[in-house]
C-alpha cells in the first residue's frame, strides 16, 4: 500500500498559454538558439514578453520534443529536425486520411 | 539479470573502431527511432541500441565492459564480479560508489530507461521511481503520463515517487523520496501540459524550486477514435434501422444516451452528439459513424427475405458508377 505524503494541485496549460522559451528548452533538451532558429523557420510561434524573454505556445511542446529527440538521438541539425517533423506530421495526416477513406470504402 | 551483448546489439565486431560503432548506431537509431519508425517493437529496440551505444561510445565504459570478457552471450544469467569496475572512472556498479552519469540527466541517453544490466554496471537510472516513467530536465522535471480516455473525460489522479537530492547538515547529499498524488483535471488532451508548481528540482539556497511538467498521452481506446476533443464511434446498425429510422442507445464517455437514426441513413454517415466528446471550452463532440451490418443469409427465412427484396426492390447499388 502506497502512503501518499503530499496531494498536489495541477494546472492544466491550455491553448492560449505561453511558456518561457527557457523552460520549454529544458523540457525538450534544445538550446535557446535552436529554439529561435525553429521560430525563424516557422516551426513554432514565438513572442518576446520582455527584453530577451522569449515565449512559445504551450501547444508547441509535442513537436518541440520530437525536434529535441531527433537532434539528440539521430544527430540531425535544427533545419533537418524541423524538416523531419513537418514531413512526419504530413505523413501522419495522410495516413489518418487513408485509414478514414479505407473505413468508408470498407462499408460499401 | 540477463547479460547484454552490446556489440551484437549494434551488429559490430568486438574490435570495431569508434567510427564503425557510431555509424552502426546512426543506422539502427534511424531504423528504430520511435518518432520515425514503423517497426512494431521500435521503442524497445531503440532503447537497446541507445543503451549499447551509451557504453560503446565511451572509451572508459567500453573498456570496463570489455573487462567482463567475451565468453558471455546475450540472455545468459549475469552478476557483476565483486571487484568489477575498479580502476575505471566511469564504472559505477562496483563497490565504491556509483560514479557514472545519471541516465536521467542530459545527454543523448536521458530519454530512456536503462536495463538492470546497465544499471548494475554503470549506475544511473531515473531520478524518479514509481508507477510512471519520468525524466529530469534540469530545473524543471518532466514526465509523460499515459491515461485512458475515460480518465481524460472524468479527470484522474496519479501517484508518483519523487526523488530529490538533499544536502544534509554535514554537507553530504542524500536522496529523499516523497510520494505525491497529483490530480489531473478532466478534459486533458494528448500532448497537453500539466504544470505542478514547485515540484521540480529544489533550488539552490533560497532559490525557488522548479516545476513538474506532466505531458499527457491518451491511450488508444477500443471503441472511440480521438481527434483533439472529438471522439468518433463506429456504430453498427441493422439495415432496417438505417432504412426506416430507429431510436437506438449509444455509448458516450459520459454514459449511454438515446439517439435517433434518421430514416434513409447510409453506412458511413456520421451523426453528431454535440458536447459529448472531451470536456473543454468548447467541449468536443461525439461523432457516431453508422455501419450497416447485414444479417447473414444462413437460414431459409433469411434467404427468403433477401430473395423478396431482390424481387420487389428496384435497387442498383452501383447506379452512381455508371
Amino acid at each position: 500500500m502506497v502512503r501518499v505524503t503530499h496531494v498536489l494541485e495541477a494546472h492544466l496549460i491550455g491553448d492560449g498559454d505561453w511558456i518561457a522559451a527557457s523552460d520549454i528548452c529544458q523540457l525538450c533538451r534544445i538550446d535557446l538558439e535552436a529554439m529561435l532558429e525553429l521560430a525563424a523557420l516557422g516551426l513554432v510561434a514565438s513572442r518576446e514578453a520582455g527584453p530577451g524573454e522569449w515565449q512559445v505556445p504551450a501547444t508547441a511542446l509535442p513537436r518541440l520534443r520530437v525536434v529535441g529527440r531527433l537532434m539528440h538521438d539521430l544527430g540531425v541539425n535544427v533545419s533537418g529536425a524541423a524538416l523531419a517533423v513537418e514531413l512526419l506530421e504530413a505523413q501522419r495526416q495522410l495516413e489518418s486520411r487513408i485509414r478514414h477513406l479505407e473505413r468508408l470504402a470498407g462499408d460499401y | 539479470m540477463e547479460f547484454r551483448d552490446y556489440y551484437k546489439v549494434l551488429g559490430v565486431e568486438r574490435g570495431a573502431a569508434a567510427d564503425a560503432i557510431k555509424t552502426a548506431y546512426r543506422r539502427l537509431a534511424r531504423k528504430y527511432h520511435p518518432d520515425v519508425s514503423k517497426e512494431a517493437d521500435a521503442e524497445a529496440r531503440f532503447k537497446e541500441v541507445q543503451e549499447a551505444y551509451e557504453v560503446l561510445k565511451d572509451p572508459q565504459k567500453r573498456a570496463a565492459y570489455d573487462e567482463l570478457g567475451s565468453e558471455w552471450t546475450s540472455g545468459q544469467q549475469f552478476r557483476p564480479p565483486p571487484d568489477w569496475g575498479s580502476g575505471f572512472e566511469s564504472a559505477g556498479g562496483a563497490p565504491g560508489g556509483r560514479r557514472g552519469r545519471s541516465a536521467g540527466r542530459g545527454g543523448g541517453a536521458s530519454e530512456q530507461d536503462f536495463s538492470e544490466f546497465f544499471s548494475s554496471l554503470f549506475g544511473g537510472g531515473s531520478p524518479f521511481a514509481g508507477a510512471e516513467r519520468m525524466h529530469a530536465g534540469g530545473r524543471d522535471h518532466h514526465a509523460r503520463i499515459d491515461i485512458e480516455l475515460e480518465e481524460a473525460f472524468r479527470g484522474t489522479t496519479r501517484t508518483f515517487e519523487l526523488r530529490h537530492p538533499e544536502v544534509k547538515p554535514d554537507g553530504t547529499v542524500e536522496m529523499r523520496t516523497r510520494t505525491v498524488r497529483v490530480s489531473i483535471p478532466a478534459g486533458v488532451a494528448t500532448g497537453q501540459l500539466i504544470r505542478v508548481a514547485g515540484q521540480g528540482e529544489p533550488g539552490a539556497g533560497e532559490g525557488a524550486a522548479g516545476d513538474l511538467y506532466l505531458e499527457t498521452h491518451i491511450l488508444p481506446h477500443r471503441l472511440y477514435q480521438l481527434d483533439n476533443r472529438d471522439v468518433t464511434l463506429t456504430f453498427p446498425v441493422a439495415p432496417w434501422e438505417a432504412a426506416l429510422g430507429a431510436a437506438v442507445t449509444v455509448p458516450t464517455l459520459g454514459g449511454e444516451v438515446e439517439m435517433h437514426v434518421p430514416a434513409g441513413s447510409q453506412s458511413g454517415q456520421k451523426l453528431r452528439l454535440r458536447g459529448r466528446g472531451l470536456p473543454g471550452s468548447p467541449p468536443g463532440d461525439e461523432y457516431v459513424q453508422l455501419k450497416v451490418v447485414l444479417p447473414a443469409a444462413n437460414s431459409p427465412e433469411a434467404r427468403a427475405v433477401y430473395e423478396d427484396m431482390r424481387a420487389k426492390l428496384n435497387f442498383d447499388p452501383r447506379a452512381a458508377q455508371r
